[in-house]
């Protein structure tokens, strides 16, 4: 295995969030497998998923950034992935975030995470704006938007022309 | 951000795949040309492949190269080790995109198996090709390779299977 190297990595209270490494590939396969990934564009096959991961992996090197995987302080177990998103051909740079296991919800993580990101974002990307692409129906990611301070744009572009989604869109100095 | 080595033949460079690709590999990919390894297909899915291609490094170790000439950095291939969730077994493979004809995929491809048998230590490897591939088949054919039994792919159907000559036979 080859390792990403030169990534940052952030600390929140509760959290680290490292750039993907390779023992987090069953995680995440196991999860775009499964039917918890409706709204974030699964479910797929495992096939589908690992190339997926790949997808993951590589976005580190042809943008400079990408999607963190979530851990807690002193337990490597991948909780999720939340970070960076910017594949060629979306309108907008994204804050991202999911969550593989239900039992790890309803304890602020997303949030804790996707904070942190954002502040990643404005402070060291230097993004001018920043979106989130959030599928119908998907409440929960919603929810945690709103939270984030973020507002739907009913303006701006969905990642596909053919697919619409919410765009919520940030705002500088939420959490200053 | 990921260390992926660098290999020169006499006349190419294979090297790890990078943002600038992407147009000359698009355009590969949205070509008929594209129709035996996985195309065609749309540029947002060609720059989430091409970073497939990186990530494969990542998860098994080994992978694919951009291909150049060694006097110009312009992406002319892929070729290298490739080995993804449905394939039965580990294959060296290859396209070239521009200088068609000169075999480039023939150099490329022999120092992509010299790189798994000195470098990984593999004992085999085989290529796995499309029906109607004959291009390919050319190319495996002239470095030795056999065809086996065909491999049903899940999703590709029914693929050659052409077996390399290994480390001893080549040595």
């Amino acid at each position: 295995m080859i390792s990403l190297t030169g990534t940052p990595t952030l600390q929140t209270e509760r959290l680290t969030l490292r750039a993907p490494q390779p023992q987090d590939a069953d995680a995440f396969i196991a999860f775009f497998a499964s039917k918890r990934s409706q709204f974030v564009g699964g479910p797929m096959t495992e096939r589908q998923a690992w190339n997926f991961f790949g997808t993951e992996f590589g976005h580190w090197m042809m943008r400079g950034f990408g999607m963190f995987t979530v851990t807690r302080h002193g337990d490597d177990t991948p909780l999720g992935i939340v970070g960076h998103w910017y594949p060629r051909t979306w309108p907008e740079r994204e804050v991202g975030w999911v969550l593989f296991d239900p039992a790890s919800e309803g304890q602020g993580i997303a949030f804790e995470a996707a904070k942190a990101c954002i502040a990643h974002a404005w402070d060291t990307l230097k993004w001018d704006t920043i979106v989130s692409y959030i599928d119908h129906g998907n409440d929960a990611s919603v929810a945690l938007a709103k939270r984030l301070g973020a507002t739907l744009d009913k303006d701006a572009l969905p990642t596909k022309p053919e697919d619409p989604c919410y765009v919520y869109r940030h705002h500088r100095g939420t959490f200053a | 951000m990921i260390d992926i080595p660098n290999i020169n033949t006499d006349r190419l460079t294979l090297r790890a795949p990078r943002a600038e690709d992407v147009p000359a590999f698009a355009a590969f990919y949205a070509s008929d040309a594209a129709r035996f390894v996985g195309g065609p297909m749309t540029e947002a899915e060609t720059w989430r492949y091409l970073c497939q291609v990186i990530g494969h490094w990542g998860m098994r170790g080994y992978g694919r190269w951009i291909v150049t000439l060694r006097d110009d950095d312009a992406p002319i291939g892929l070729v290298g080790l490739h080995n993804p969730l449905d394939w039965p077994e580990a294959e060296v493979g290859w396209y070239i995109w521009s200088g068609i004809g000169k075999g480039y995929a023939v150099e490329a491809g022999k120092a992509a198996r010299a790189h798994a048998y000195d470098t990984l230590g593999w004992t085999t490897v085989v290529s796995m090709i499309a029906h109607g591939n004959d291009a390919s088949v050319g190319v495996a054919t002239s470095m030795g390779a056999q065809r086996e039994e065909d491999y049903q792919h899940p999703v590709y159907g029914a693929m050659g299977v052409y077996r390399h000559p290994g480390p001893e036979a080549l040595a």
